[in-house]
């Protein structure tokens, strides 16, 4: 009997400790939860579409952050790996009739193989030539594909894609699940080992190299773990929208996801995710009135350049740091109105 | 305290009759990009539509007569396909419309499509020519069922207008200058629907006696098309056989005016149909002819009407967009026979229907797309003549004027 | 067809010539990645469309007044956009970025999506080697010749020349040398803009002028100053006329290929970065610790 109070309390130890503590983790955890019971409350299909595809796209801008936030290397393009993804999902479906739990893994494979490839091209690449490299990628892919139109159906794409699940609020719980594992995922990548090294690429490669560090293959990897995140998202997107075609290549797609990665803030995961939640579902609320409908692109740079101005390190860091306190001491963080570190009880200014 | 209740049941029921009326309004919803010529096209045809009908008094439906209320759908199609599927998801759900009609580019229209048949919506297509969405009505005929083809007719029969006007321009092209065989270069831009319609030039112009001294597929959006033109020159071609729906059009008028080619262009030339094409080209975009569909000549009895009234309304031509007007007449028509709103019964009276709209004589085939046929629903060949768009073919339509080759 | 490909080349490869140093020299001297380089290009456009077509100006004086509006407009957003967040490179890029959509909107909401002509200075042509070359092609090029060499001389024969090369070489001695170099930088950003700026009008009229006419311009003179060598001028001269030919030498040869034009140019790019990473002229810089 007392056993099995044993994982409900553990649970609630560590929520009491971990995530009760700070005003941010809270928020995560109640943002997690209203996202899980969200369709019981409210289950308008049009709602629903609109959440799925932040989170599709949340997936998108977090695996930017991967690779742009953490090792430095900002990628321009990084629609390439979002519309592979996308393609492959799409083309293996129409081509060998293949259910969608089998393309999109396979469509995850052919990212990642993008990504390996990408990140070797851009060894020997630096700061903005690396950046504009990355933007031609696409294009050049989508060059390609107009080359060979009966095969990729040129600039019309691939239709007739099946859905996951039928209904909208599986599809809502198969990319909003998807999205909280791949989050997960990838914020734990940027809190391990790995991820440390990623930070310190960007920082100082040279110095990370006299330590003994293979930094290229650290950086093949980053391009490689962020195209398969974005390959995820790429394969759910087509086998939503049920249409694969070149506007997953697009430049506006690759512009959208570097802002969305810098607003929200870059090398936290969080932030961009955060961000396209703010962001997106924010212009499509502006799409429903009228007065707004035709500057809703504008609202959203004038917006993004304020907080540029004003945030420059992002959006979500600038809300935490008035949120909460760094101890001097022992580096943990504090609400802000604590006096005294939780942990180590010195001084909080 | 008897009076009370009185009045307050009256009260009830006069709320209750008045909110039943306004719900009683049938809502269609007219998708489109709304920011550009597209889009307005689609609103203005549809805004005739609706004063007119509900000036009439609305449609009867079964025993009462019901207004129409139209709702503007901004899909912003041209420039992001997920706001598309986002707005007609939210026009279904949200505006709780009872039709859809309009869109333009198609890999957003294949994605919408699949949104109102989820919903088991009537669509009627105004402005997507791929083949594509009716072969999905062949594919799956219970679940495409509710999708029809307004305008335009589909590429292939695209095709068959163009030969037929091509005949007359080649016989013209022999009597004045002498020519047995006139040259004909091929100028279409790389895009999926020109694919088959390419294929099929290169086949049958040799046919109709005509060579084919080459082909060239420079991009929809190409500011530059000299260098295609001057091989073309060198080649000398008579005829530039366009097949062309992006700004590339602009640019091929004017630099073919500006280097004064003795070449005359003729085919598909989407932005010449439009108003604003003559000052886009800084006017010299003179002999650019294309196949279109509105003109103020007599292609049906209601063509000349519409045309006029949509001219002193809104200041200027429509094009093909705006035959929304058409598919909600088609609504009509559909919906009085039945007696009801219900897609399910309308689909098979449209299937049967002939439709004298104002763009064409409207028939559809088991793929719910229009049958073509000449003077019916094989649109109108213009030709710009001094900043004015004149119509030329079928010549046995009333209002036809001649065709001009440049000198 | 060499003479189709010669001329088509010269004209193409000059109009990029003039993006294309613009670019740099901004990048050269104030290390910002201007995304929005062609966004004034097109507002320079725009802005001769309003005065010629809509207010009728005469010509002499639209094109001057245009350009300094443009320029004046450029200042105005460095000095209150980009100069607060010029540490952070990124948001360097964001910001051009988000400048860029708010110029494509705010000509979108204002002169709507459709395509806009407007008249060339001269009409008429002249054969040039059997190729006829419209007359709005040869003042573009006769501008270009005379806008690269008046830059030029800017450059290396005038004090503020000898500044801006100083301060691109190393800014942080530039500044311990006495020179000022925010104001410098801001110099810089107004002659790279009105180098846009004189291209926006002198191309418009032979060109399509849209609200999204900026993005096509913007992946070419990207692909044209990363070969050439991001900071050299030489390079950026020479990227965009060996572009200009990758281009034409497409079109010709493969005359249904022609939409693949940008693809082949970019892989070009692709290609070269690959073997010599800071571009055929490009200086590597050192790493700023």
């Amino acid at each position: 009997m007392k056993s099995l109070l044993v994982l409900p309390r553990w649970v609630w130890a560590n929520l009491r400790s971990e995530v009760f503590v700070l005003p941010s983790r809270s928020l995560v955890l109640a943002a997690v939860l209203v996202l899980l019971v969200l369709p019981f409350a409210y289950a308008d299909p049009y709602v629903l579409r609109i959440i799925t595809m932040t989170a599709i796209f949340a997936i998108f801008a977090a695996s930017w952050d991967l690779l742009a936030g953490y090792t430095g290397q900002v990628n321009f393009g990084h629609a390439l790996f979002f519309g592979v993804g996308a393609y492959t999902s799409a083309l293996l479906s129409l081509h060998f009739g293949m259910p969608p739990w089998l393309t999109i893994p396979l469509a995850v494979a052919a990212s990642v193989a993008a990504g390996a490839l990408v990140g070797v091209i851009c060894l020997r690449l630096r700061g903005s030539y690396l950046s504009l490299v990355t933007l031609a990628l696409p294009l050049i892919l989508t060059g390609l594909l107009f080359a060979f139109p009966d095969f990729s159906g040129g600039e019309l794409g691939v239709s007739g894609l099946k859905r996951v699940m039928t209904g909208a609020v599986g599809n809502y719980y198969v990319a909003v699940l998807v999205m909280l594992v791949s989050c997960f995922a990838m914020w734990k990548i940027g809190d391990s080992n790995t991820g440390l090294i990623f930070h310190a690429i960007r920082e100082d490669e040279v110095a990370c190299r006299a330590s003994g560090i293979n930094t290229q293959r650290y950086k093949v990897l980053a391009f490689m773990l962020s195209a398969l995140f974005a390959g995820i998202a790429g394969a759910l997107f087509a086998h939503f929208l049920r249409v694969a075609g070149p506007s997953s290549l697009e430049v506006a797609l690759s512009f959208q996801v570097v802002i969305w990665g810098i607003f929200g803030g870059a090398a936290t995961i969080y932030g961009p995710v955060a961000a396209v939640f703010l962001l997106y579902p924010l212009t499509e609320i502006l799409a429903s009135f009228d007065l707004f409908k035709e500057v809703r692109l504008l609202i959203f740079a004038v917006i993004v350049l304020l907080v540029l101005l004003f945030m420059p390190r992002g959006l979500v860091p600038w809300v935490r740091d008035k949120a909460e306190r760094v101890c001097p001491r022992c580096k943990n963080r504090n609400v802000f109105t604590r006096h005294q570190c939780r942990l180590c009880s010195a001084e909080l200014r | 305290m008897k009076l009370n209740r009185w009045a307050t049941t009256l009260g009830a029921l006069a709320l209750l009759a008045a909110g039943s009326a306004a719900a009683q309004n049938i809502k269609i919803g007219i998708l489109g990009p709304m920011a550009f010529v597209q889009g307005e096209n689609h609103w203005a045809g549809a805004e005739m539509a609706r004063d007119e009908i509900n000036k009439a008094g609305g449609i009867q439906v079964g025993a009462s007569k019901r207004q129409i209320e139209i709702v503007k759908v901004d899909t912003n199609e041209l420039q992001s396909v997920p706001d598309a599927t986002n707005a007609i998801e939210r026009a279904i759900s949200r505006d709780k419309v009872d039709f859809l009609i309009g869109g333009f580019r198609s890999e957003a229209v294949l994605a919408m499509q699949e949104v109102a048949m989820d919903n088991k919506k009537l669509f009627l297509g105004a402005g997507a020519a791929d083949a594509k969405l009716c072969d999905n009505v062949t594919k799956d005929y219970e679940r495409y069922k509710y999708w029809f083809r307004v305008t335009p007719t589909k590429s292939a029969d695209l095709a068959r207008s163009l030969f037929a006007v091509l005949g007359s321009i080649g016989a013209q092209i022999r009597t004045d200058l002498k020519k047995e065989v006139p040259k004909v270069a091929i100028l279409s831009e790389k895009a999926a629907w020109t694919e088959a319609l390419v294929k099929a030039v290169q086949d049958t112009l040799p046919k109709m006696k005509m060579e084919v001294v080459g082909t060239w597929a420079p991009s929809p959006l190409a500011t530059d098309v000299t260098a295609e033109l001057s091989a073309i020159k060198r080649a000398n071609a008579d005829i530039v056989f366009t097949i062309v729906s992006g700004p590339m059009g602009i640019v091929l008028g004017r630099q073919m005016g500006e280097l004064q080619l003795s070449a005359v262009a003729f085919g598909i030339n989407v932005e010449a149909q439009k108003d604003g094409f003559w000052q886009a080209t800084a006017g010299k975009g003179n002999y650019v002819s294309t196949l279109d569909t509105f003109s103020e000549v007599e292609v049906t009895p209601k063509t000349v009407p519409f045309v006029k009234a949509f001219k002193e309304r809104f200041k200027k031509a429509p094009t093909y967009n705006a035959a929304t007007y058409d598919a909600i007449s088609i609504l009509r028509v559909a919906i009085e026979q039945a007696g009801s709103i219900d897609a399910d019964k309308l689909v098979p009276l449209i299937e049967k229907m002939e439709h004298v709209g104002s763009a064409a004589v409207a028939t559809w085939d088991k793929s719910h797309d229009l049958i073509w046929a000449v003077g019916k629903t094989s649109g109108i060949a213009v030709q710009w003549q001094d900043g004015k768009k004149v119509a030329f073919w079928p010549p046995q339509v009333k209002g036809m004027q001649p065709f001009k080759m440049p000198n | 067809m060499f003479q189709d490909i010669l001329v088509s080349g010269l004209v193409n490869g000059g109009v990029y010539a003039l993006l294309a140093i613009g670019f740099s020299l901004i990048f050269g001297v104030a290390r910002i990645v201007n995304i929005a380089h062609t966004a004034f290009y097109m507002l320079a456009s725009y802005a001769l469309y309003g005065l010629l077509v809509i207010g009728g100006m005469p010509l002499v004086l639209a094109i001057p007044l245009a350009v300094v509006a443009v320029v004046a407009l450029s200042l105005v957003c460095y000095k209150l956009v980009i100069e607060p967040v010029r540490q952070h490179e990124s948001a360097v890029l964001i910001a051009t970025i988000a400048l860029a959509l708010i110029f494509q909107e705010s000509l979108l909401v204002s002169f709507g999506g459709s395509f806009l002509g407007i008249p060339a200075a001269v009409d008429g042509f002249v054969s040039v080697l059997g190729v006829r070359v419209s007359n709005q092609r040869l003042i573009i090029l006769v501008v270009v010749a005379a806008t690269l060499a008046a830059t030029w001389f800017l450059l290396y024969r005038t004090k503020l020349g000898l500044a801006i090369r100083a301060s691109a070489n190393d800014q942080e001695i530039a500044n311990l040398m006495g020179m000022n170099v925010n104001r410098v930088a801001m110099l810089t950003v107004g002659i790279s803009v009105a180098l846009a700026a004189i291209a926006g009008v002198v191309v418009a009229p032979v060109f399509v002028v849209d609200p999204l006419m900026w993005l096509s311009p913007l992946v070419t003179m990207l692909a044209i100053v990363v070969l050439g060598g991001l900071g050299s001028l030489k390079g950026s001269l020479i990227g965009a006329f060996i572009i200009g030919y990758v281009e034409a030498i497409t079109v010709f040869a493969v005359p249904s290929g022609a939409f693949l034009k940008g693809a082949v140019a970019l892989s070009i790019m692709v290609i070269v970065l690959l073997i010599r990473p800071e571009g055929l002229f490009g200086v590597v810089f050192e790493e700023e610790r």
